[in-house]
Formats: structure tokens, C-alpha cells, sequence
């Protein structure tokens, strides 16, 4: 043990002294022998990645003496974002389609994302009809995945809430939730499997991932209106001061703008100037 | 001064006398010292560690680690001068006067007993690292007979006596910079700054592999030696390390009889480790 | 201004975050400058997309945190001018310059941040060069948003002693004259906030590495070396990573006093504090070293591991690396050694001689 050690404090001091003279650790940079000649290079492959991706955004501290705030730094952003959502690692939606995925219309996608922050994809996304359609939606918490009590409460900020809403169904007489966990193993397997699976059954694992998606989602309409709101939101935790704010004047004449003026098409999707992009995978 | 035995006994074992209470007194003092030093400074020099600021943080944080820095680096100095003083008086009492009294004192013959002190580097040290390599690559299986000190003990002396020298200049350096910049250039501070962090970045590294594991955790003296304590090292250890001194004190103190082989020199049977120190008949 | 700013014990932070909390939570419906109900939608952490270029465009505004910043009685469309209706556009991006709503009381005129142009074109970070010549990849060269996020209050107490925050016993005494607390609570805060900096000097030589610490950038605009890099090398550099309000960050170098880091000057510039002839002031500064020597201006406060640049230096670091190493490394062949010997202690490779 104490050869190991011997050996492990013999490369620490090599890491602390010659390795120092090896790797020129200066903080001289690379001069281009004519400064302001050189072009830059456009990033491109992995180094982009690095550069968009990987380096677009981190975590840094404003130290304010009484206080040391946290926030997610976004280059050139001006408005301080001091609270960051914990990811969700319940939802399987997201692990393909992301946390952000509503682009298709410019007037309602931030919208949408906004609400996919405390609404799981199902909710809007698949329509139980009939003997299915349970009218039992229940907070899931975006860290654990399991149900929790409403987090909405007096002095809550509003879509802070690090959990999710999520529908419930009903298979053979019994209670469960839409999220399933055999539904979460099939999209997880097929992610696992996919590079080695053929076309066709690439095609066929998607469909039956998908089997569910309606067509046409639910639209504001179908919850932000004064009677026969699908979202229970009593049961959900809002109060009544909330509630009202839901479906008041203010939120549904905004609504009314949007489908009468802005988007006529909303509703049969694919036609007029929105055109679907492309779906990414 | 407390009465000094050249061997004692106790429950069977021989402990010979190695250090005196102000020898002792001097190194705890040096190590409270330098291991405070260790702790408020090195957060500084790799600040972008992890262990860097709850470390500093222990310490009052960047408004008071700078302080205690400070404090602890003025003891080591005044413990330093105190040193110094020492070897002087000592020298002076052991050295000087015997040759004043002969009538010799001249400086040849200072020359000579500066030399004669028994931390100056001498050619037996050379001879004792030359056998030392010749055992550690297997040419022979004698181990070295290390003298009263050390060629390594000499060296755990001498390295932080320049390291005090060094650390503590450049240190007064930094801290009374205002003062040396009336004397010399600015640029004294950055040399300063680089001889500081750099030579203490040594001294720890020293200190705390190569002297730890000769008393802490080489396997003979696991988990701690504790001749730092006492004052008396046990007779495996001084057969071990001071077979030199060893043989001679055992003469002085008429126990030839009793004095044990240096390990792989006669008897190859006999099993070096604590086993042999169980002397029988006493 | 030194600012001495003093561990506190967590019992009293935790009474000032309860008192400040109670303050913002009371306060916050009086001061908020959402007029269009703006935050109706952009309240929501979650309001935001990715844009056509893969972008992340967070439209969240954080109502407790902006109420908290130097803009907070700013209206959003002050800045967001070409917001008129709800629901909106696209959102244009916002040009500082623009005249606000706010009132500026010195002058009685509408405020603008114009005046920061003009500072910024004539300094080293301006676009163009004396001769009214575009400089050479003027595109690098910051605008607002790259140095500036929504600056936040930073209040002081000076009530018995300075520390950072609020003096509640202070505002008490503000609200013998004055009786509308969001004016007293804002008036405080701005005026103890720009007693000192903005940022503490570890965030504000985060701002400045973003290009100088920046390889790419530093080799195109021929600069020598990382600043905040070497910065951090320093024993200035070390305390601001300790968060030390009392250290030099890099403004109080760089910039002239009596001007602001809009006007920053090339070292090269007669006129730059940082000018060889300049550097000394900077040095005997009240607040730094006013008792030191003429020669402590020739301190490398940016001191650079580089054989070329700094060879006495790189040299003088090289011995102690080579004594570092070359002391120890051969020990700890002796100590491996050693530790190999004791497996085997009578062996050897010449006894059978």
C-alpha cells in the first residue's frame, strides 16, 4: 500500500514541478506573428458543439455582500435568471423531443414551453376519450418522479414549482398513471436499441411509442375557460384567487386575440403560413 | 535540566537518550509553527482547489487566514533567532572556551570545531548514502550503521533551516512591501512572491512526505516514532538507524554483551522488526 | 472605498434575509414598474424557446430579482420601446441608448445612457481609431450587454459600523422626512450601492476574462498575455478569489480616477493610469500603498510564466522547480526503494560472491 502511495506522491510532485516546465504553463497565448491579420476560423464539428452547446450556459455567483445569487448565466442575456428548474427525469417525452420543444408557431411556442414546465406532454397531448378519460391529473415531482401533493401554495412563485402535472388512466377497471413505467422502459429500450434496429423496425417501435399522441392537442381554450375546465384545478392545489386569474378576463381575452386575429389556422394545423418544420429527432 | 541517562531501562527495554527537553521543546514548537504556516498559506497558492476555501474558510476566510499567516510566520522566525542563539551558546560553551582555556582559539582551529558539529554535512554522510544505495539495489544486505545523525536527519535539518531563511525573508518581503520598495525595485515582490510560494511549496512537500514517512509511516516506526516526546529512541530503531552511535554507547555503558548484529551483516536467521527488540534476561 | 466588510454571525444574516424578505414581500406590489402586467406571462421560469439559430431565448423576468436591481423602477417598456400591445411580436432587441421614462432629477430631462457612447468610442475599447478609421475585427469589441447583465443593488450600512446590506435602523430615520418607502427603499439602495462597486472584484474580473482570458481573442487583438489569468496569480488576484472586498480588481488599475470603465485608455496612452509614468499614482492610492517607495512601480501586477516575455522571472520560477523536483523525486526513488528493500531484507544480489 505504502509502494502505491510512494508511486502516487511521486507523480503529484512531477505534476507540481517539471510538469509545470513541460507544458510551457504560461499564459502567453499563441501571438500570430501579424496581429489582426489572422482570420478567425468558423467553429465547426465538435468544437462548435463545445462552443454552442456545452459552453452556451453555466452556473456563476453574484456575490452582493448580503447575499450570493446564484444564476444561470446566458451570454449577453440582461435580465438575471436566479432560479433554475431541476431537470425532469420522469418524463420520457423529453428525452428525444427536449425540455423546450414547442417551435412549430411563432406566437405560441414560448407559450407552450412555458406551460411544458409544469405540465407533463400527455396532458395536452393525448386525449382520453370515453371509458379512458379518467379526469384524474395528479403533481409529479421532476426530480423523483413519484406523485406528490400539490407544491402550488400561497407565496409560491408561479411555475416554480420543480414538479409536473400528470393525466391518470384507467387499464382493466384499474388506476395509472399515463407515464407508465412499461412505457417508459419501451422508449427506453428503443433509444438503447436504435442504432442497431432496421428501418422497418424503427418505424414500427416509433408508432407504438406514439400510439397515444392525438392528433389534434388540447388547445388554451380546453383549460382556460369559466366552466368545464379539463384541469381540475381545485383538485390541482390553486386557490380561488389563482383560478380566477386563469380564466379571467385578462388570460382569455388574450386567448380570444391569438386564435381570432393572429393565428385563424390554429386549428388545422399545416395549412396557411405555418408551415410544420421538420420533425428533429 | 531534567537528569539525562544514556540508556534507560524500562519494562525490559533499552531506550537510548537522543534528544534533550530543549531540543524537543524547539521542534514541537517548529511543527505547531510550520503546519499552521502550511494550512493558512497553501489555500493561497492552489486557490483553485476544492479543499482551498472551506480550508481557508477554517481560518477566518480572507480578512483574518492572512493574520494568523502572519502570526505563526513571526513565531517561526523569533523560534529561528532563538536557534541561532543556541548553536552560538552551545558552540560558545562546548567549543570556544575549552580552546580559550587550551589557548588555541584561533581560526583554524573555530574552523575546525565548526566543522566538528555534529549537523555539519561530513564525508561519512557520502560514504553512508553510497552503502545506502548499494543495500536499496540489492548489492549488499548490510544495512547502513548510521551514526549519532543521520545523513537524513542532517538533511531534515538543513531543509527547512534554508527553507526558514528563504520562506521567512521573502515573506518580510511581501508583507513590508512598502518598506523594501523604498530600498529596491518593485519587482523584488514578484520574486518574492514565486521564492515564497515555491519554496514552501517544497518545504510541505518535504515535510510532509519524506519526514512523515521516516517517522510516521515507514513501517518500522508505524504509526507515529515518538522520540520526539520522550526524548529516548527504542533499541530496534537505534540498531536500525544509529548502529553506529549504537555500538559506542553500548561500550560507554559496559554492555558489550548485550549488543545486537547490525541485521544482515552475521546472523541471516535472526528476524529484523520489532521481535528482536525483546531482549531476554531483563 | 475601502470597505471593511466583517464575518457576521449567521444568527444575524438569517435576521436580516427574514427582514429583508418581509421588505420585499411588503413592498413589492408598491414598487413594481410592471404597468402593462408584462409579468402575467413572463413571470413563468419556463416562458422561453429555442430561436432559429439554436438559441435559448429565456423570456423569464424574475419580478423579486429585477425589483432588486438598479432598473427596478425602470418600466419594461422603457427599454422594450417597440412593445405596444398584448399579445406581442417578437420582441426587438433592447438599445441601451434609448431615452427612458425615468426622469433624470438633476437635469429634469428624460434619462438616457447616450453619454456612454461617446466615452466608449474614445477609449480602448472603442470601435474606431484615431483617425476615425473602423479598428480591425471591431466586431470583437464589447457592447453593453457583453460587460453589463441587469446590475444589482449592493447596499451598505453605515449605521455603527460598514457592512454590506441594509440598515433597517437607517431607513427609519429616512422615514422621518420621507413617506413613501418604495422611494426611500430605492433611494437607499442606489446611493450605497454606487458608494462602492457593482461587483465584487471576483465578478467583475470574470467580466473582463470573457475576452482577456479569451486565447482566441487575445492572439487576434495582438495582446500579450491572459490578464485575469496572471491577475489571479497576484496576491490581489488570490484575495478576490476569496471574495476580499479590499483588494485592487482590474478597474481600480485601469481606470483613471474621477472617470469610469467606460473610459479605460491602452497602457500605451500618456493619459492611461496605467501608463509607465502613471503607475505609481495608481500604487501610492490612499487606499493601497500610500507609504511606499517610488520603486514599487516596477511590480508586475500581471506576472506571466513566459520565457520570452519574462525570462528573469521564468527563470527564477524554473530553479525552485528544479530544486522542488530535483529533491524530491530522488527521495521518493529512495523511499520506493526502501519500502521494496524491507519485502526482501536479505536479499542481494552479491552475496553469493
Amino acid at each position: 500500500m505504502l509502494l502505491g502511495l510512494t508511486v502516487v506522491w511521486t507523480v503529484m510532485i512531477w505534476n507540481l514541478t517539471f510538469a509545470h516546465l513541460y507544458k510551457g504553463d504560461s499564459h502567453e497565448v499563441q501571438t500570430a506573428k501579424d496581429p489582426g491579420r489572422e482570420q478567425p476560423k468558423p467553429v465547426e464539428g465538435k468544437a462548435a458543439f463545445q462552443k454552442q452547446i456545452l459552453d452556451s450556459e453555466k452556473t456563476v455567483k453574484l456575490y452582493l455582500g448580503y447575499q450570493v445569487l446564484e444564476q444561470k448565466q446566458l451570454l449577453g442575456h440582461f435580465h438575471i435568471v436566479d432560479i433554475q428548474l431541476k431537470p425532469d427525469t420522469r418524463n420520457y417525452c423529453i428525452s428525444c423531443h427536449g425540455d423546450i420543444p414547442h417551435d412549430k408557431f411563432k406566437d405560441l411556442r414560448a407559450f407552450g414551453n412555458m406551460h411544458a414546465s409544469f405540465i407533463a406532454c400527455q396532458t395536452c397531448h393525448i386525449r382520453l376519450e370515453g371509458d379512458q378519460a379518467t379526469h384524474i391529473f395528479k403533481w409529479y415531482d421532476r426530480a423523483t418522479g413519484q406523485i406528490v401533493p400539490s407544491p402550488v401554495k400561497d407565496g409560491a412563485l408561479p411555475g416554480t414549482y420543480n414538479a409536473k402535472i400528470i393525466p391518470f388512466e384507467r387499464v382493466d377497471g384499474a388506476l395509472q398513471r399515463i407515464d407508465s413505467q412499461a412505457r417508459i422502459d419501451f422508449a427506453a429500450e428503443y433509444r438503447k436499441q436504435e442504432q442497431s434496429l432496421s428501418e422497418v423496425q424503427k418505424s414500427k417501435a416509433k408508432k407504438i411509442i406514439h400510439q397515444q399522441v392525438s392528433k389534434q392537442p388540447y388547445m388554451c381554450e380546453s383549460c382556460h375557460v369559466q366552466q368545464g375546465s379539463l384541469l381540475p384545478f381545485e383538485e390541482l392545489g390553486y386557490s380561488k384567487q389563482r383560478i380566477d386569474a386563469f380564466v379571467g378576463t385578462e388570460v382569455i381575452g388574450m386567448i380570444k386575440n391569438y386564435t381570432q386575429f393572429y393565428l385563424p389556422h390554429i386549428l388545422e394545423p399545416g395549412i396557411g403560413s405555418h408551415e410544420p418544420e421538420k420533425k428533429v429527432q | 535540566m531534567e537528569k539525562q541517562f544514556t540508556i534507560k531501562i524500562k519494562n525490559g527495554r533499552k531506550y537510548f537518550y537522543r534528544f534533550s527537553l530543549n531540543q524537543r521543546f524547539q521542534h514541537i514548537f517548529l511543527f505547531s509553527t510550520v503546519i499552521t504556516l502550511v494550512l493558512t498559506g497553501m489555500p493561497l497558492k492552489f486557490y483553485d482547489t476544492r479543499w482551498a476555501k472551506p480550508l481557508y474558510a477554517i481560518f477566518g476566510g480572507i480578512n483574518y487566514t492572512p493574520v494568523v499567516h502572519k502570526v505563526a510566520g513571526v513565531l517561526l522566525l523569533m523560534l529561528f533567532v532563538y536557534h541561532i542563539g543556541y548553536l552560538i551558546y552551545n558552540f560558545t560553551v562546548d567549543e570556544v572556551k575549552p580552546l580559550k582555556a587550551a589557548g588555541r582559539l584561533n581560526l583554524p582551529s573555530l574552523l575546525q570545531a565548526i566543522m566538528r558539529q555534529p549537523m555539519m554535512p561530513q564525508w561519512r554522510d557520502a560514504k553512508e548514502i553510497l552503502q545506502l544505495m548499494k543495500y536499496l539495489f540489492f548489492l549488499t544486505p548490510e544495512r547502513v550503521a548510521g551514526d549519532k545523525y543521520t545523513w537524513k536527519e542532517k538533511f531534515d535539518y538543513w531543509a527547512p533551516f534554508w527553507g526558514i531563511v528563504i520562506i521567512g525573508s521573502s515573506g518580510l518581503i511581501r508583507w513590508q512591501k512598502e518598506l523594501f520598495s523604498h530600498l529596491f525595485s518593485g519587482e523584488l515582490i514578484n520574486y518574492a512572491v514565486i521564492a515564497h510560494g515555491d519554496e514552501a511549496l517544497l518545504a510541505a512537500l518535504f515535510l510532509f512526505i519524506w519526514h512523515f514517512y521516516n517517522v510516521h509511516l515507514s513501517t518500522m516506526v508505524f504509526p507515529m516514532g515518538t522520540v520526539f516526546l520522550t526524548g529516548y529512541l527504542s533499541e530496534e530503531m537505534m540498531i536500525h538507524e544509529h548502529y553506529g552511535q549504537y555500538v559506542e554507547v553500548m561500550k560507554q555503558a559496559g554492555l558489550e554483551r548485550e549488543i545486537q548484529p547490525l541485521p544482515g551483516s552475521g546472523d541471516q536467521h535472526r528476524a529484523r522488526g520489532p521481535e528482536t527488540a525483546a531482549p531476554v534476561g531483563y | 472605498m475601502a470597505m471593511r466588510v466583517k464575518n457576521r454571525t449567521l444568527k444575524r444574516l438569517g435576521a436580516f434575509a427574514i427582514w429583508l424578505a418581509l421588505v420585499l414581500v411588503a413592498h413589492s406590489q408598491a414598487y413594481a414598474s410592471d404597468v402593462g402586467n408584462c409579468l402575467l406571462c413572463h413571470k413563468y421560469p419556463g416562458l422561453s424557446r429555442i430561436d432559429e439559430n439554436g438559441k435559448y431565448r429565456l423570456l423569464y423576468v424574475s419580478e423579486e430579482t429585477f425589483n432588486r436591481s438598479i432598473h427596478a423602477k425602470v418600466q419594461c417598456e422603457g427599454c422594450h420601446t417597440d412593445i405596444k400591445k398584448i399579445p406581442h411580436d417578437p420582441a426587438k432587441k433592447v438599445d441601451c441608448l434609448t431615452q427612458c421614462h425615468i426622469i433624470e432629477p438633476t437635469s429634469e430631462q428624460k434619462f438616457s445612457h447616450k453619454g456612454v457612447e461617446e466615452f466608449l468610442e474614445h477609449s480602448v475599447h472603442g470601435r474606431y481609431d484615431k483617425n476615425g478609421n473602423l479598428k480591425k475585427f471591431a466586431e470583437d469589441l464589447p457592447t453593453c450587454k457583453d460587460c453589463h447583465d441587469n446590475p444589482m443593488f449592493r447596499p451598505l450600512s453605515f449605521f455603527k459600523r460598514v457592512r454590506p446590506g441594509i440598515s433597517d435602523a437607517a431607513l427609519g430615520r429616512c422615514r422621518v422626512c420621507h413617506s413613501k418607502d418604495e422611494f426611500i427603499y430605492r433611494f437607499y439602495n442606489h446611493v450605497t450601492t454606487r458608494l462602492h462597486t457593482t461587483r465584487n472584484p471576483k465578478n467583475i474580473a470574470e467580466v473582463c476574462a470573457r475576452c482577456h482570458d479569451n486565447s482566441e481573442l487575445i492572439a487576434r487583438h495582438g495582446l500579450s498575455f491572459k490578464a485575469v489569468a496572471t491577475y489571479t496569480e497576484t496576491f490581489h488576484g488570490k484575495s478576490a478569489e476569496y471574495l476580499s472586498e479590499r483588494v485592487p480588481d482590474c478597474l481600480n488599475c485601469h481606470v483613471k480616477k474621477g472617470q469610469s470603465p467606460h473610459q479605460m485608455l491602452s497602457y500605451k496612452d500618456p493619459q492611461s493610469s496605467t501608463y509607465k509614468d502613471n503607475k505609481l499614482a495608481v500604487c501610492l492610492t490612499e487606499e493601497c500603498h500610500p507609504s511606499a517607495g517610488a520603486k514599487l512601480a516596477d511590480y508586475n501586477p500581471h506576472p506571466n510564466f513566459d520565457r520570452k516575455q519574462n525570462p528573469r522571472q521564468f527563470y527564477f520560477t524554473a530553479f525552485f522547480i528544479l530544486l522542488t523536483g530535483g529533491t524530491l523525486l530522488p527521495l521518493m526513488l529512495v523511499m520506493f526503494l526502501d519500502l521494496l528493500r524491507t519485502m526482501f531484507p536479505h536479499a542481494s544480489l552479491l552475496r553469493k560472491k
